[in-house]
């Protein structure tokens, strides 16, 4: 097919297409999705019980904070990373939340050292945080994915991770909320490994989520077929 | 720099237009912007013969027709554009790439009857009469994927585009094919 049979197909073939919000407009509603999942599953695990006298804790609520912002953070960085032309600098935006996130446990598990000693980083298992996360993150990460599937594949792995980042950030924020586990070191170890190898696995799917090479042969087969 | 500017707010008119289904805007759009892709893809890819340059700006027009709804008419139209054109340009290369990792280069192709290896094959090949048989009794779909593919030498996209499928399904039904004809032909 010649390139002038194609622009003629093409224009004959095409119907109106609802255009993709802002950025911002979809992490927002991405967000008012995710955040009634989150809050059903805390419900349902139960809250720990100490946890309004864990709101007056300032380590835990800079985690916590830091945990959500970087959720949001990587949201946006996702939703702007597949629309072309936009400022590529937008998916350095997780760094400083992120940074602030991994920081805050580090300071954590140094302040237990100069207290305790070698003794207070002992660590002990807790696969608990594993699937957890995967448990609060599921319904964030697919609704994720499927809004991603809407923009254009630039950087699908990336773009993926970002997805992937956002949706076990809010894992792990909505994780402890019913899981009093707050010894730096364990969450630094188990919690922060879960959100890594997940993020890992996200961006390794990144091409089968979303690539070029699928749009465009359905395309090609539809304006063939016509 | 007016003209340019004038340009732009036209294309992004125009491309509001699209998003809303007017064909007509669709057809004047692409064709004003085709000979500015084709520019674009020749000043990035020199070396390209004619026909790889207008396979590209294909691609890029598929790649602009699959993500149009990611157009914001309040900002400029060339930059989006550019972005998908120099991305669709990069997928190529490491494509282009990939391909050549694969392939070795062979000074000496043994396809006479002189060369053993190649008579070898050829016996154990069995017969024809066997094969074309086998490829008769396939079910229809495997059978246009075999025909498509093996006899005629399509490559995927063009015997997806032909058969009114896409590329997975035939890549699924030529390897079921492949099962199936081996099987009957051991048998």
């Amino acid at each position: 097919m010649d390139t002038d049979q194609l622009i003629q197909r093409l224009a004959e073939t095409s119907g109106p297409v609802s255009r993709l919000s802002p950025p911002s407009a979809r992490t927002t509603m991405w967000f008012a999705l995710a955040i009634p999942y989150v809050a059903l599953v805390v419900i349902v695990m139960s809250p720990r019980t100490d946890l309004v006298a864990k709101l007056s804790d300032a380590g835990f609520v800079i985690e916590q904070l830091a945990a959500l912002t970087t959720g949001i953070a990587a949201a946006m960085a996702a939703f702007a990373s597949i629309v072309p032309g936009f400022d590529r600098r937008f998916v350095l935006l997780p760094v400083l939340p992120f940074a602030v996130w991994l920081g805050s446990l580090s300071l954590g598990c140094i302040q237990t050292w100069l207290r305790f000693g070698p003794d207070g980083l002992s660590l002990q298992p807790d696969w608990f945080c594993f699937p957890a996360i995967v448990l609060v993150g599921m319904v964030p990460a697919i609704a994720m994915a499927l809004m991603l599937r809407r923009g254009a594949p630039l950087t699908p792995h990336l773009t993926t991770m970002l997805g992937g980042l956002a949706a076990t950030g809010l894992g792990d924020f909505g994780l402890r909320l019913f899981h009093p586990q707050d010894a730096s070191i364990m969450v630094l170890v188990w919690q922060m490994a879960t959100v890594f190898v997940l993020t890992a696995v996200a961006g390794w799917a990144g091409g089968f989520i979303m690539n070029w090479r699928s749009l465009t042969a359905d395309i090609r087969s539809r304006i063939a077929v016509r | 720099m007016d003209k340019q500017f004038s340009d732009d707010r036209r294309f992004a008119d125009l491309m509001r237009a699209v998003q809303a289904g007017d064909g007509r805007a669709y057809a004047a759009l692409l064709t004003e912007i085709t000979p500015r892709l084709r520019q674009f893809v020749h000043g990035q890819r020199r070396f390209l013969r004619i026909e790889d340059i207008e396979d590209l700006v294909q691609d890029v027009l598929l790649s602009l027709h699959a993500v149009r709804a990611t157009y914001d008419p309040q900002r400029p139209f060339m930059p989006w554009l550019l972005s998908i054109a120099r991305n669709r340009l990069a997928d190529g290369a490491r494509r282009y790439a990939r391909q050549g990792a694969h392939e070795r280069q062979v000074e000496n192709l043994p396809v006479t009857f002189a060369e053993e290896t190649t008579n070898m094959e050829a016996e154990v090949y069995g017969d024809p009469d066997a094969l074309k048989q086998a490829i008769r009794e396939l079910p229809r779909a495997q059978r246009q994927a075999i025909e498509m593919l093996k006899l005629r030498e399509m490559s995927l996209k063009e015997a997806a585009a032909a058969s009114g499928t896409n590329v997975g399904a035939l890549k699924v039904s030529i390897h079921r094919a492949i099962g199936t004809l081996r099987k009957a032909l051991k048998g």
